[in-house]
């Protein structure tokens, strides 16, 4: 059948051709975001830039997910106009290939706690997007009350919360294994709990080295006590390995195997769509390491930079993003905070809006982030996943064998 | 002049000699080569950029040498080689499974009915797609995993299966599960063309078991086992993706492979020297089992006869009994509904709702809809899908149209005997070269060129790389009817239909087969799209890395995104089939 062909190859090369629009054909230039956002994060970002309205150019998102930081690495392929970091402890060690913020966009970048990064010498290199509050704790107040236990105001009480959990039959902990950055967000926040001044001058040493710091040390066995106390992980070890941080989060509100995780602000839209009982769902905040103690707030976001070279389509839509109401669909969503704003969440998310912005707490930036390849999946990531591995539910007589394995590992690390 | 006779059919053709005969060589006319052009033109794109790769493996500071191979004495490196070793094992052992499994379906007749399809699928999916169906399948929790809640129903407890040590098992299914429905087509094609009166002597001589192994199906197979097998080693040792999307973040180091730590080490910016030495050493791996595969293959010509006319039914294999067809028929149907069941699980995954899919397993019966469907395209998944269309197609046109002649160059061009084997030579070696010897160099160039992005790019690369593959199968169906004999066919004084017959039975499916396994190749591809233009392209990308961070959380929308960039493939393969089977096995029948 010679016509019925030729009409069909008309009919596909028709459709090819309007098909191979430029933009397709990838020779339109679109703007294009990296993020390492991905599930319901990605799907609130997309309803964000729906939310921009007709834009003169196409917006492409790439998803990097854990390996964001290769987005403007030397020898990056079709380098993106616009990166939505999550550590912005990387932008100092970044500024070469960064554009600076246009001058209208600026101080954004230098509002409180975020100018040490994204501020140099007077110029603005980044601006923040959403902002992450990494000390908080999400937990079922059913199992609390069965227990006759109450959210602890110390570490000390947390650790009893745990025994008393555990010996009423209720595994305490869900913990994440599985992202390494889980696992430095815990240990971060008992380090700034116990010495704020080793953080801070780890945070901003240009060759930090934290196997020399004897606190460093002491965070891990503290660490240590809470993660080796026998049954105090769900599914042991060897789930929390294979466990991301959702599963997490499900672990413990949908499969109610685990009383409480430590997770993020971020968590929120999970813990929500995945509850079996929507009204089960309680938060508190990391508490003070010993009484007097400011209690740590480990903060952590996602900023915007521009690497070089830019564009003025790339500038356009980073100054639409930093408008005020352009995150109010991912607000809407949950799990989103913006920087400086306390208001249009949901009761949970307030509280820890306002922790973020109270004058005198104990606020730092995520370390891990400052620490360069110390603190990423080789380094840090992976002596803590090894630490875990020795200690997890074994008693608290492994500890310090464990302790001293992890800073011999991690002095390895810093050598290398 | 014809003849014909209890189903032979004999035709002579002669043509009178016209002048002197005249001494000295034959001219060789000069024509013929520039069928070749296109192609030489083509693979520069991959050997320009291996040449870099070789000379800056190299290059040290200290002038040319050695030193960059120092990197294979780092652990992390040496376990990747560990673990790339291991994966050819892996590979091995595919085969041989295949190969028995073949033999038992060809014992047994009627087992084909179901089964053919049920391995099929596997295949036409992509790598990526069968890794996230068995990590949904071997989910560490009894809700969500199939195996982990009939593990616990029959034992009361079950392994992590995605634990330490154990995501090898995973790995090797998901691995298994893709290629062996492959191994046991091409091994089944060829046992059915063994010829009956062989296998009736054998039986009438009373040589069975081990000894009619050795002496009949092993030697006649043997071509075949060589395509095979290097087929299903160079997929094992490019494993990539299904590492990424199988292993959990916390394991994956000691899941590394070759190709993982180049891409680590190109990302986190190590020195082009030692990375270009990693990829060096992954190919003289790939490129010493491509050549082991290839001296399989030299025994025998490529160029088997092919059955002119097709045998007399009567004359062909007794029909077995009833009863021992039903039980085939039985054991097909069984082995095919196991097969199948992966695809099935994620297909019932993408039916749930998101929600649903992340705290329960397929089985439950609430919450579905196409709510994981709604969910998968909010993140541009057919946009991305309209690429990648564009992409495969004209990744295939541009491969047809410059494979055909240069098959036909190397067939019947008239090559001198050295260059013809230097060109096959090449083009075996490109045809295994993995693509992590030319990324770099290549993205470098095409990103100087203002190009970086370009699905056109893109598509001549894929075209570029599928090549060498395609020159291979075509000139073996080539040479198994020559042109002379063709045109004389045509337009000679009888219309000679069995020698068209042939050709048709040749050219076509070859051709098919090209045209198809490079489509399903683009189209499923992973790695080279990611490495030449980036993540974020291909809609498999986007799967991976939009949704494997929070991988069970998002059961639903991963499972409904690889159904959607399943489909095509999946319908493609199934239509053509038989005749890509065909294809593949023309220049290697015994």
């Amino acid at each position: 059948m010679p016509s019925s062909r030729r009409a069909f190859l008309g009919a596909a090369g028709a459709l090819l051709l309007t098909g191979c629009s430029s933009d397709v054909l990838g020779l339109r230039r679109a703007v294009r975001v990296a993020v390492s956002w991905s599930g319901q994060e990605l799907r609130a970002f997309h309803k964000v830039l729906d939310g921009l309205g007709t834009l003169e150019y196409p917006v492409e998102v790439v998803p990097l997910g854990d390996d964001i930081s290769t987005a403007f690495g030397a020898r990056s392929t079709r380098r993106p106009d616009i990166v939505m970091l999550p550590q912005p402890g990387l932008v100092p060690r970044h500024l070469d290939d960064l554009e600076p913020m246009p001058d209208d966009l600026a101080p954004l970048g230098r509002a409180r706690l975020w100018d040490e990064l994204l501020t140099h010498n007077g110029t603005t290199y980044g601006v923040p997007f959403k902002t992450a509050h990494k000390s908080a704790v999400w937990y079922r107040p059913s199992v609390f009350e069965q227990a006759g236990v109450q959210p602890p105001r110390l570490w000390s009480e947390w650790l009893t919360v745990n025994r008393t959990l555990t010996q009423a039959g209720i595994t305490p902990l869900s913990l994440a294994a599985g992202d390494g950055w889980v696992l430095t967000d815990f240990l971060e926040n008992v380090l700034l709990g116990i010495a704020p001044s080793v953080y801070v001058g780890l945070a901003a040493a240009t060759d930090p080295r934290p196997s020399r710091q004897p606190q460093f040390g002491a965070a891990l066995r503290l660490l240590g006590t809470m993660w080796s106390a026998p049954g105090a992980l769900a599914g042991g070890v060897k789930e929390s390995l294979v466990q991301q941080f959702p599963d997490a989060l499900i672990e413990v509100f949908g499969h109610r195997r685990a009383a409480m995780v430590l997770a993020s602000d971020f968590a929120e839209p999970v813990v929500r769509s995945f509850a079996a009982d929507p009204d089960d769902i309680g938060l508190f905040t990391f508490p003070p390491m010993s009484p007097g103690a400011a209690a740590p707030v480990v903060v952590g976001g996602d900023v915007m930079v521009l690497p070089k070279p830019t564009r003025d389509d790339a500038r356009d839509l980073v100054r639409r993003l930093s408008a005020p109401a352009a995150a109010d669909p991912w607000i809407k969503e949950g799990g989103f905070l913006v920087d400086g704003r306390v208001s249009g969440y949901t009761p949970e998310l307030t509280r820890l809006a306002m922790q973020l912005t109270k004058p005198g707490e104990q606020l730092q930036f995520d370390l891990s982030d400052q620490l360069g390849r110390l603190g990423d999946i080789n380094g840090l990531w992976r002596v803590l996943t090894d630490f875990l591995v020795q200690v997890g539910g074994r008693g608290a007589a492994v500890v310090p064998g464990a302790v001293d394995d992890a800073i011999n590992e991690l002095r390895t690390v810093e050598e290398s | 002049m014809g003849l014909q006779t209890n189903g032979l059919s004999l035709e002579i053709v002669g043509r009178e000699i016209s002048g002197r005969p005249v001494p000295g060589k034959p001219r060789r006319p000069a024509g013929p080569y520039l069928l070749g052009l296109p192609a030489l033109v083509l693979s520069c794109l991959l050997l320009v950029p291996i040449g870099v790769t070789v000379v800056a493996a190299f290059r040290t500071p200290a002038g040319f040498g050695f030193g960059n191979f120092a990197v294979m004495t780092d652990p992390g490196a040496l376990r990747a080689v560990g673990n790339s070793l291991l994966w050819v094992l892996v590979a091995f052992g595919i085969v041989v499974i295949g190969f028995f499994l073949a033999l038992l379906s060809y014992r047994l007749p009627a087992v084909t009915t179901f089964l053919q399809p049920a391995l099929v699928i596997p295949f036409a999916v992509s790598v990526l797609v069968s890794g996230a169906t068995f990590r949904l399948l071997f989910d560490p929790t009894p809700e969500r995993g199939t195996v982990t809640a009939v593990w616990t129903w029959l034992f009361g407890t079950s392994p992590v299966w995605l634990g330490p040590g154990l995501f090898w098992l995973v790995l090797v299914s998901a691995f298994g599960w893709t290629w062996l429905g492959y191994v046991v087509s091409l091994f089944r094609a060829g046992l059915d063309a063994i010829p009956d009166d062989v296998t009736r002597t054998l039986t009438a001589e009373g040589v069975r078991g081990w000894r009619r192994l050795r002496a009949l199906e092993i030697p006649l197979l043997r071509p075949i086992t060589g395509v095979v097998t290097l087929t299903v080693v160079i997929a094992a040792v490019r494993v990539f993706d299904l590492i990424l999307i199988v292993v959990p973040g916390s394991m994956q180091r000691s899941a590394d492979v070759l190709g993982l730590n180049w891409w680590r080490a190109t990302t986190s910016g190590d020195d082009p020297g030692r990375t270009a030495a990693l990829g060096v050493v992954l190919f003289a791996i790939v490129a010493a089992v491509g050549l082991i595969g290839v001296r399989g293959l030299r025994r025998r010509r490529w160029a088997m006869p092919v059955t002119v006319v097709r045998p007399d039914p009567s004359l062909g294999r007794p029909k077995p009994r009833r009863s021992v067809r039903r039980f085939g028929w039985l054991v097909g149907l069984a082995v095919a509904l196991v097969w199948i069941f992966p695809a099935v699980v994620l297909v019932i995954t993408a039916l749930h709702s998101p929600a649903e899919a992340g705290v329960r397993g397929w089985w439950s019966a609430s919450g579905l809809g196409f709510s994981s469907f709604a969910a998968a395209a909010n993140v541009g998944l057919f946009r991305a899908l309209l690429s990648t269309l564009i992409i495969a197609s004209a990744a295939t046109a541009v491969l047809l149209v410059i494979a055909v002649p240069t098959a036909y160059l190397v067939a019947w061009g008239g090559l001198p005997m050295r260059v013809g084997r230097t060109v096959m030579a090449v083009f075996v070696v490109l045809a295994v070269t993995p693509v992590q010897m030319y990324a770099a160099p290549l993205r470098d160039a095409i990103d100087a060129a203002g190009l970086a992005g370009s699905r056109i790019a893109l598509a001549l690369v894929h075209a570029a790389a599928g090549l060498p593959f395609a020159v291979l199968l075509l000139r073996s169906a080539f040479a198994s009817a020559p042109p002379a004999l063709v045109s004389e066919a045509l337009q000679g004084p009888v219309r000679q239909s069995a020698v068209l017959a042939t050709v048709q039975r040749t050219y076509r499916p070859a051709l098919i087969a090209v045209a198809v396994l490079e489509f399903a190749l683009v189209w499923n591809d992973f790695i080279v799209g990611f490495l030449i233009s980036g993540p974020g392209t291909t809609p498999l990308s986007l799967v991976l890395w939009g949704e494997a961070r929070q991988f069970s959380a998002s059961s639903g929308p991963v499972a409904a995104a690889a159904v959607v960039a399943s489909i095509v493939p999946v319908v493609l393969m199934l239509s053509f089939w038989r005749t890509v089977v065909r294809g593949l096995t023309t220049g290697s029948r015994p």
